[in-house]
């Protein structure tokens, strides 16, 4: 899928660049949703996230002003992200902790979650919370940066040539990390299916 | 054994989109980034605070359509220090005689004057330019009178040298 040509979001950074710090409020609050996904998805971490997220917009800011518009301001707050949190990633990585308690209880009432568990077999017979553990311990298994394509791919649903440009890798490695990856989260999840939860 | 396909992963994945932060998270967010930017500019020293100002205004101002003259900046630039410093450099005897014309002083008498003598070398005369009467002199009783070489210049246009 092609990036659209005109940046909807390139008002928002103009008005920042000239100075309106309230421009940039709007920015925050568009995107703080979507890159608390990603970020959290990558962390497991909802202490980290937040920081990370705090200094990500705060980079932004600092940087806003020598954005030309060469790409979306999506996809260069995006690239800000994942370099971030990967370089961060690095620094944890020998005192990382699987973070549970931040998975939203409320989860399990949501209408769209429930429709989407209601055809899958494994999920339906498996605890959900269970499920949210594996799946987690099965994220954290994978490398960072299959972690952050298999996020930004399957869980954020970017194309691949989203991910491509973010990452600044070509498409077929983007490819080819998210077939290792997947291969990977097999066979963790199988366990599912050999051993359901009641 | 069954075993999972890419689309049960992909759909076990994608439940992962409804991970939520705590209620209420999205709406303080923003107030603690502005916390977060407050500190950080509190801990900044002022040089920083303003050099990043000036670095805004640079790029507010598109300095980098100034960048093109760059010739005419620095012309204007070194123009503006030499005028400064032939201003500032002047002697300031040279100042007080030509900034005070000799009309200005004190009348002198006719016989004074003569083609041998040139204006500048004249020899005024030191009386005081009025007569104040007794009255008239109140808190400046005191002070010494006046004399017309004490008086500020009338002009402060710069001297100019041939």
């Amino acid at each position: 899928m092609d990036q659209p040509r005109v940046d909807p979001d390139q008002e928002l950074v103009k008005r920042t660049q000239s100075g309106d710090a309230g421009a940039f409020d709007e920015l925050v609050i568009k995107y703080t949703p979507r890159l608390y996904g990603l970020v959290y998805n990558m962390t497991s971490n909802h202490e980290d996230t937040n920081d990370l997220l705090q200094d990500i917009f705060a980079k932004a800011y600092r940087a806003i002003r020598g954005f030309r518009g060469k790409s979306s301001f999506y996809t260069w707050i995006h690239s800000i992200a994942v370099n971030m949190t990967l370089n961060f990633l690095k620094k944890r990585s020998r005192r990382f902790q699987l973070s549970l308690d931040d998975v939203d209880a409320s989860i399990q009432n949501d209408k769209e979650f429930l429709e989407s568990t209601a055809t899958s077999s494994p999920v339906r017979e498996a605890d959900l919370s269970e499920l949210q553990r594996r799946l987690n311990e099965a994220m954290m298994k994978l490398s960072d940066e299959h972690r952050a394509v298999v996020t930004m791919f399957h869980i954020q649903g970017m194309p691949h040539a989203e991910i491509s440009k973010i990452l600044r890798v070509s498409e077929g490695t983007v490819r080819s990390r998210l077939f290792y990856a997947n291969r990977q989260l097999q066979n963790y999840l199988d366990e599912f299916r050999k051993n359901p939860v009641s | 054994m069954n075993e999972f396909d890419d689309n049960e992963i992909a759909r076990l994945l994608r439940l992962k989109r409804y991970e939520q932060p705590p209620p209420g998270y999205f709406e303080n967010f923003l107030h603690e980034f502005h916390r977060r930017q407050r500190d950080e500019i509190l801990r900044q020293p002022l040089w920083r605070i303003c050099l990043e100002r000036a670095h805004g205004l640079m790029l507010r101002l598109d300095a980098r359509s100034l960048a093109s003259y760059p010739a005419a900046v620095a012309a204007v630039l070194v123009c503006a220090a030499v005028i400064s410093l032939k201003i500032y450099q002047q002697p300031e005897t040279a100042r007080v005689a030509l900034q005070s014309p000799p009309a200005l002083s004190a009348p002198i008498t006719e016989g004074e004057w003569s083609l041998t003598s040139p204006v500048a070398t004249q020899i005024f005369r030191t009386q005081p330019v009025r007569s104040f009467n007794g009255s008239a002199q109140t808190h400046r009783a005191a002070a010494p009178p006046r004399y017309v070489l004490d008086s500020v210049p009338v002009s402060y246009e710069p001297t100019f040298r041939f």
